[in-house]
């Protein structure tokens, strides 16, 4: 089993744009730290309509009580709105590359003795004897003992037969090298979503870690 | 955040609250499933959430919502109100539900 960069085709140079944009970053670091509804209040203001933050201020009364004075809640409205103020197309770029780094951010406090290297972004992965997938995994770790391949979706529509062959297939095929892979794919979304999402998949799934909008912090856990 | 004003909108039971909500969550599903090839995820995640929202209606319908909590209830039912674009309409089929239960203080 091998790592490999991605060929960069025109999607993924412009893609590459995005996912540098400081925004990104930022967004991501908040919703590293934040609480489950904190980071329900980022999914609803990225693909709301409004973007006036004192109508989302009322929609979350717990985050934003009278004096709270919940500055990380703030800070992720503030990031939020910054997304939901671009254009449709580009918001879904933008929504699409916070999940990845929110993932790898995540990923890296689980691993925190790896190096740098050990978590990257847009790999494919490559198995002797086996024509390789044309799409490259969103993050992957690249440990011995410990690799993962990891998909990154911001809704349970996202969940498709596609994503979830590509992830099966790199983990049978690591297991057919005697290594150990990791499929795990990411929604932000809840986890009752995604159960209804997969319910009507018939492609494998039983192999696949699926972590939803409330389970984002097992990413974190240190790996076993 | 401002006092919130009284407004007969602003629903002051979980009860109240859910039975408007149920009108908004409806109002989503008939846009999403203008995307044909989603018709039935659109139905199933109705379903789905329909069945969560039974289940906390049966538990608490009569308890008095603290005016802040319906205040943030009638502002998301607005919200997903606005909605007009089929695809954003079934990703909100699954956000909707989930800030409504957050703002009655339940879990998805």
């Amino acid at each position: 089993m091998r790592f490999q960069d991605a060929a960069p085709d025109a999607r993924a140079i412009v893609y590459a744009g995005i996912q540098s944009d400081p925004l990104v970053a930022r967004a991501a670091a908040l919703l590293a730290d934040a609480t489950y509804e904190e980071r329900l209040l980022a999914r609803a203001v990225m693909n709301g309509e409004s973007t006036d933050a004192e109508s989302w201020r009322i929609m979350f009364p717990s985050l934003f009580a009278a004096g709270s004075g919940n500055e990380r809640a703030a800070a992720i409205l503030d990031a939020s709105l910054a997304v939901a103020e671009r254009g449709e197309q580009v918001r879904s770029q933008f929504r699409g590359a916070i999940v990845e780094a929110l993932t790898e951010l995540l990923l890296r406090r689980g691993n925190p003795a790896a190096p740098p290297t050990a978590i990257r972004r847009e790999r494919r992965i490559l198995f002797d004897g086996v024509r390789a997938e044309i799409h490259p995994y969103d993050v992957t770790i690249e440990i011995d003992g410990a690799a993962a391949a990891v998909d990154c979706k911001w809704g349970a529509r996202g969940i498709s037969a596609d994503v979830l062959h590509q992830l099966d297939d790199a983990r049978t095929h690591a297991a057919d090298d005697d290594e150990r892979l990791r499929a795990v794919l990411v929604i932000f979304d809840s986890l009752r979503s995604c159960g209804v999402r997969l319910e009507r998949q018939t492609a494998p799934q039983a192999g696949t870690e699926i972590v939803g909008l409330e389970t984002l912090d097992d990413l974190a856990a240190p790996a076993s | 955040m401002p006092p919130v004003e009284s407004s007969p909108a602003i629903p002051e039971t979980i009860g109240a609250a859910i039975d408007g909500a149920r009108d908004t969550l409806e109002g989503l599903v008939a846009l999403g499933e203008e995307v044909d090839d989603e018709w039935q995820y659109v139905q199933d995640l109705a379903d789905a959430w329909r069945d969560r929202l039974d289940v906390v209606e049966a538990g608490r319908s009569d308890e008095a919502l603290l005016p802040e909590r319906g205040a943030a209830v009638e502002r998301v039912c607005a919200e997903a109100g606005l909605i007009e674009d089929p695809h954003r309409a079934i990703d909100w089929l699954s956000t909707f539900p989930q800030v409504l239960l957050a703002a009655l203080g339940e879990r998805p």
